[in-house]
């Protein structure tokens, strides 16, 4: 169970999930596969900027 | 430690500095072949997502990989050429991340090395342990616990740190320090009472109480240290990982923002020209140097014998304002010697030698030795066998020392002052030439010592002090660099004044105590400044401890040790000033390389910004006349790359000190890496285009 609490656990999960349910947006002027990259490309960005944040919070555990 | 008769620091280090460094210099072949491998162990994103700036060039690179694997990922349209671009870029970023880790690695490896030097002096032995009912047992090293009492004797090395409880024997302290000659260890006394394990007993026999538990000895925590095993962030670095990864945010943030702007403008720039803005935006070349500045500063210190408890007290030199420093040892050559004997009260210099001579018979100090030596020299003897008499140490408390005899008789040398007290309370009057002899030798910077015989006094032992070469120019650059010099002394005013003079500090105590240290600290630090010091004996460890930066010598006692930030395997309290040095140097270097790293944006917005709004009128912004957009921001990326290794050098060795005011360093350090970080990339920005296009690589 404490394998849940690390971010490398929840992290693909998220992305993963994050990228089905923006990647439709896409569909209109993308096909398949580029608006699926796109969706997982802008959920990385979310995730770094996150990360960075998170850096910002707290250096020291860094 | 401030007595006036009393020397601080009896071994003195001989030869010159850098031929007494224990730390061997590892092979730099070797040390470059394991960076080399060590840089891409540390690709490993479990690893990377350490330093955030190079985490996001991590991100970027993978991202540039897959698009190099499959370049119609994001672009339907895309083909061979934009995969031949894709793949020149993931290339320029990965040598990117693998020079950063290199650096890294590289400083890393330096202080393995020590540490594996350090390593080579813990063998395990055999120690003799004392058992409660007095019987000895043998035991591993390894066994022996803080508390235990043992046994060694010629030939044995020492198992564990301890302090010396009885005995009186040589050791070898060369495994540490690299200080061939013996040094003098004997139970009771304040500087020479400790032991380090892993050093060599020579002659004679000790017992020693174990000071410390197995693996947390002083070089266990020296190897973890030099190993950076227990680094962890100082206050500086962390401020500036803070500095460095807003700066990544707000670049990642205008960069993901920069597609819709480039859409409603007709432009459509690709996702690996994106990344390839971003790494150039964000501060890469002190991202990847950061650590290696803060690891080569611990080895610079290392370099100079000593040992620093963390990287925070490294960088807390560089912040210092005020020294705090001994006078004995630190300003003046630790061993003052007699030069004269100044009779008063009608008696004659026979007389004075005579009971110079006894006052100082168990004085075992170079003073007191000297004293002995000129009182013989002169033909004075012993007035009683000295087995019957019974010798009175000094203490910081009384300022004197002597003997007394079985028939009442009381023999004092000590401070004027103080032996006028114990002339006064023994019914005696003080002949007025006294005061005369005093000023007379305190105005020639020496030390007066007044010596009596009971209720008596029967004159003055002029004891020369030496100012240490090159300490003057010494304060003169640590003025310049705005630090204030404070130096401490048992002596009288006079005295003290006339050396503070001549040394060239800037304010003095006299006849200081121990508290004083402690007081002086504190008042400095009420004004917010930050104070160094030195010490060896265990009433300095309050004061080393409440220090900023608190220096022990490794002669010293492990009360002192334990309380400091830093301890000097030389045992040499000018060392201080070098200390302050590198820790400043750390500082400047840091500072230095950030100004670098910023100040080179310029050229790369100029640079990248034209290359991706080529079709909308920003071409006036290609000055370099770059020969195409995708030249010029491979240009920028192979720049980029390339700058990190270029300086690796100076992160390492540390930009040159030059010791003058913050202000004019700040300045100076605008205008070389300031303005030099605007101007090379510009340069080498359009060399690498000419390169390229030379290649025919686009």
């Amino acid at each position: 169970m404490l394998r849940v609490r690390y971010v490398r656990f929840w992290l693909p999960l998220l992305l993963v999930a994050g990228t089905l349910l923006i990647a439709p947006l896409f569909r209109s002027s993308q096909p398949p596969l580029q608006s699926h990259t796109l969706a997982l490309l802008l959920c990385g960005t979310t995730a770094l900027a996150a990360y960075l944040f998170a850096v910002i919070a707290q250096p020291e555990k860094f | 430690m401030t007595s006036s008769t009393r020397v601080m620091f009896p071994r003195m280090p001989r030869g010159p500095r850098q031929d007494r460094r224990y730390l061997e210099r590892p092979r730099q072949q070797g040390l470059v072949q394991q960076a080399v491998t060590e840089a891409f162990r540390k690709l490993d994103p479990r690893l990377a997502i350490a330093n955030p700036v190079m985490f996001v060039v991590w991100c970027g690179t993978v991202l540039c990989l897959a698009l190099t694997l499959d370049p119609r990922l994001l672009d339907a349209q895309a083909g061979a050429r934009e995969r031949g671009f894709n793949a020149l870029i993931s290339l320029t970023l990965l040598a990117t991340l693998l020079f950063a880790n290199f650096a890294e690695a590289l400083a890393e490896g330096r202080g393995k090395a020590q540490a594996d030097a350090l390593r080579r002096t813990q063998a395990r032995t055999q120690a003799r342990r004392q058992m409660a009912d007095g019987s000895i047992e043998l035991v591993d090293s390894s066994a022996l616990r803080k508390g235990d009492v043992v046994l060694v004797q010629g030939g044995d090395v020492i198992p564990a740190d301890g302090e010396v409880i009885a005995g009186v024997a040589s050791v070898d302290e060369s495994a540490i320090t690299g200080e061939s000659a013996p040094v003098l260890k004997e139970a009771g006394s304040d500087v020479a009472g400790s032991v380090t394990g892993g050093t060599r007993i020579l002659s004679d026999q000790l017992t020693l109480r174990i000071s410390a538990d197995p693996g947390k000895g002083f070089i266990d925590r020296m190897i973890a240290l030099v190993e950076g095993a227990e680094r962890s962030k100082t206050p500086n670095e962390i401020a500036l990982t803070v500095l460095l990864a807003v700066l990544t945010q707000v670049f990642l943030i205008a960069v993901a923002t920069l597609p819709p702007v480039a859409d409603v403008l007709g432009q459509a720039p690709s996702v690996v020209t994106l990344v390839a803005l971003l790494v150039a935006l964000i501060p890469t070349t002190i991202g990847g140097l950061l650590s290696a500045i803060g690891i080569a500063g611990m080895d610079r210190v290392a370099q100079f014998n000593v040992i620093a408890t963390s990287g925070r007290a490294v960088e807390a030199c560089g912040d210092i304002n005020t020294l705090v420093l001994d006078k004995t040892g630190t300003i003046t050559l630790g061993n003052r010697l007699a030069e004269e004997f100044m009779p008063v009260g009608g008696h004659t210099t026979a007389e004075l030698a005579e009971v110079a001579l006894a006052a100082s018979c168990f004085d075992q100090t170079p003073e007191g030795r000297s004293i002995v030596r000129l009182a013989e020299k002169l033909g004075a003897a012993l007035p009683f066998t000295p087995e019957q008499a019974t010798g009175i140490e000094f203490s910081a408390r009384t300022r004197m020392s002597g003997s007394d005899t079985p028939d009442g008789i009381e023999f004092r040398k000590g401070a004027v002052d103080a032996i006028k007290g114990f002339v006064r309370s023994r019914g005696g009057t003080v002949p007025d030439e006294l005061d005369a002899c005093f000023e007379q030798v305190s105005r020639l910077g020496g030390t007066p010592l007044a010596v009596c015989r009971g209720h008596e006094v029967f004159g003055v032992i002029y004891l020369k002090d030496i100012i240490k070469p090159g300490i003057r120019e010494r304060f003169d650059q640590l003025r310049r660099m705005g630090i204030r010099t404070v130096m401490l002394t048992g002596d009288n005013p006079i005295t003290a004044g006339v050396i503070a003079r001549e040394a060239g500090v800037d304010d003095f105590i006299a006849e200081a105590t121990p508290e004083d240290k402690i007081a002086v600290i504190q008042q400095e630090q009420k004004l917010g400044k930050l104070v160094a010091m030195t010490g060896d004996g265990s009433n300095d460890a309050p004061a080393l401890a409440q220090a900023n930066v608190g220096v022990a010598m490794n002669s010293g006692t492990q009360a002192a040790k334990e309380a400091a930030n830093m301890v000097d395997l030389d045992s040499d309290p000018t060392k201080l000033i070098d200390i302050v040095t590198i820790g400043k140097q750390l500082l400047i270097t840091r500072g230095a390389l950030t100004t670098f790293s910023i100040a080179n944006d310029i050229a790369k917005y100029f640079a990248i910004l034209p290359a991706l709004f080529a079709g909308v009128g920003l071409e006036a912004l290609n000055v370099m006349r770059l020969a195409s957009p995708q030249s010029a921001i491979l240009s920028a990326m192979v720049f980029n790359a390339l700058i990190i290794p270029a300086l690796v050098p100076l992160a390492l060795k540390g930009v040159k000190f030059r010791p003058m005011s913050a202000d004019q360093l700040l300045r100076r350090n605008l205008l070389i890496y300031g303005a030099g970080g605007v101007v090379a990339p510009f340069i080498g920005i359009k060399v690498i285009d000419l390169a390229i296009g030379a290649l025919r690589l686009i």
